[in-house]
């Protein structure tokens, strides 16, 4: 699906005293298929955005186009679209309901009118896309797992109607470390088996580095930044213009650029920054370890 | 030495589930802290952190074992009013924390409902927000603000009803990395300038970095206690997932190919430093 967010502006509480404006005159377009993880200050416009592109809010000026269709028109065109787009809120196993995780999987394909056969096989899909042995969990109640778990859940549930499009919001909040690298990974693969268009908005630059290729940032409403994120992320300056705190890599590879070492300082991965430290110190010991051997020449002659 | 502050004796927990099973949350824990501590609690989701610091000011009953707070336990109802006055407690989510219509009234909610008179809650409250530097925001509405700032106001509201100790449950895990830093800058300047004991749940190795000492609790006991730079490099701590601080890694993965370095290196600022002497 192609995205195209036209001056969008969107105000709050429009002529009352607690007016506020999201955004203001928000351009962006996402092609079919891409990875593109937006981020921002608290109250910068993030979900303000990614409601619109769902077509759950209606613009104060500007529109979103999902494949040239207006998504918030009342159309049936448009409805076909907003279908195609999945969108989970942070927390999202705090909408969870059904009695049974399959019940709760297939809560949206049996809204989608499939025949019982279809639904049994998009949630046994959808489950095994999120790490989730259909055998063992298909009978459970949801809120007896782990906070992992029903994390899990809840996502398959949203993967299940096989959306064009999925909007992640902080899909990781909450989870511990390993819970959190287990999300990616799988969202990763979701990513990659069905080609569909991933958005994720996060506070975490670090996390985001490892699943999108792009990063819009924004501020106070605007699109501040878009371009890969190596290079939205590696811009430590212009994160912290906008009150963002660049990733501990980009941090680290700064301060010693700053000493003077020929670094690059927009490595995003761990491994990255490894390679290229070693290099570096790899110079340094060559350098003390010849102006040993001068000064051991120097000696000898004497 | 001083008396501990809190302690816990053979401390255990067990939920009922829905089916009437018990769930052991909490198996025999043994722990003291001392006043001015600055304590970090890691494990993973379900290892029983948020239900431990529960029982420090008697939001939750022991099932077994005791609890003991400024030698009070908290098994003795005629003392659990007194224990919440000592231990003040911040959650993950500030906006189910916020209950009133100015930043000044809803720091004024806690003592007000301890009978202080109005006098003194005036006073309270200002040096609250002077302490989490929030004081130009007194008249302005809670949820007009940011993560950040909502997270020190939860905060000023338990400073307000004066705790020895706060215990603060996932505090920055919803907000933006400029909210994380305020919130954790606000809490370190709480133990180190005013002496408050500090317990700091988190799944942040970079955070629990900060703290004096680290508490890893797995499958509701604790199995490791020590100073962060001893910790967070333990090999038994690598395995229960939690990661280690990023600094850790890189100079794990760069001793690994053969560059000396110290351990004990948690932060940014420190791997520079020493990569800047090699």
């Amino acid at each position: 699906m192609h995205i195209r967010v036209d001056g969008l502006t969107h105000i709050y509480a429009r002529g009352t005293p607690a007016e506020r404006v999201a955004l203001r005159g928000v351009n962006l377009e996402i092609g079919p298929g891409e990875r593109v993880g937006i981020s921002g200050p608290t109250g910068s416009g993030k979900s303000t955005l990614v409601q619109h592109i769902a077509g759950l809010l209606v613009p104060t000026a500007g529109q979103v186009l999902l494949d040239g269709v207006p998504a918030h028109a009342r159309t049936p065109e448009a409805r076909t679209r907003r279908r195609q787009v999945g969108l989970a809120f942070q927390f999202p196993e705090a909408q969870m309901f059904e009695v049974t995780v399959f019940r709760e999987v297939a809560f949206g394909p049996r809204h989608l009118g499939l025949n019982t056969d279809e639904i049994a096989a998009r949630v046994r899909w959808a489950l095994e896309m999120v790490g989730l042995d259909p055998e063992a969990f298909a009978d459970r109640v949801p809120f007896a797992l782990s906070g992992g778990e029903m994390r899990r859940v809840a996502l398959a549930g949203i993967l299940a109607l096989q959306p064009r499009v999925l909007i992640l919001d902080e899909p990781t909040a909450g989870l511990d470390p390993r819970g959190r690298a287990d999300i990616l990974a799988r969202l990763r693969a979701w990513q990659a088996q069905t080609g569909a268009t991933l958005i994720l908005v996060s506070h975490h630059l670090d996390e985001m580095a490892g699943l999108v290729d792009r990063v819009v940032l924004l501020a106070d409403g605007q699109v501040v930044a878009d371009g890969p994120t190596r290079q939205v992320l590696g811009d430590g300056d212009g994160l912290r213009s906008v009150g963002l705190s660049p990733p501990p890599s980009i941090a680290l590879l700064e301060a010693l650029r700053a000493a003077g070492w020929p670094v690059r300082t927009d490595a995003v991965d761990i491994e990255e920054v490894v390679a290229e430290i070693v290099p570096c110190m790899a110079d340094q010991y060559h350098t003390k370890t010849q102006g040993h051997r001068e000064r051991d020449n120097k000696l000898y002659r004497e | 030495m001083t008396p501990p502050f809190i302690q816990t004796v053979h401390l255990e927990h067990t939920y009922a589930a829905e089916d009437g099973r018990a769930i052991p949350a909490l198996r025999g824990i043994d722990l003291t802290i001392h006043r001015g501590e600055f304590v970090a609690l890691v494990g993973p989701n379900g290892s029983g952190k948020s239900t431990l610091a529960r029982h420090f000011n008697a939001l939750l009953l022991p099932t077994a074992g005791e609890v003991w707070v400024d030698g009070l336990s908290t098994s003795d109802p005629r003392h659990v009013q007194a224990i919440r006055q000592r231990v003040g407690m911040v959650f993950q989510n500030p906006d189910n924390q916020i209950v009133a219509g100015t930043v000044e009234e809803d720091v004024a909610f806690g003592p007000e409902n301890m009978g202080i008179p109005p006098a003194e809650i005036r006073w309270r409250v200002d040096e609250a927000l002077e302490v989490v530097g929030m004081t130009d925001y007194r008249h302005h509405p809670p949820h007009m603000l940011s993560g950040g700032q909502k997270q020190r106001v939860a905060i000023a509201g338990a400073l307000a009803t004066r705790p020895h100790c706060i215990v603060l449950d996932e505090p920055t895990s919803m907000l933006d990395a400029e909210g994380r830093r305020q919130v954790l800058q606000t809490i370190r300047r709480l133990n180190a300038e005013l002496g408050l004991t500090i317990i700091l749940i988190t799944q942040s190795m970079d955070e629990a970095a900060l703290a004096r000492r680290v508490l890893v609790m797995d499958g509701g006991r604790i199995v490791r206690d020590g100073p962060p730079e001893e910790v967070l490099e333990a090999p038994e701590v690598e395995g229960l997932g939690l990661g280690r601080p990023f600094a850790t890694e890189v100079a794990r993965r760069l001793r690994e190919r053969g560059i000396p370095l110290p351990s004990g290196l948690l932060t940014v600022e420190a791997l520079a430093a020493a990569l800047l002497r090699e």
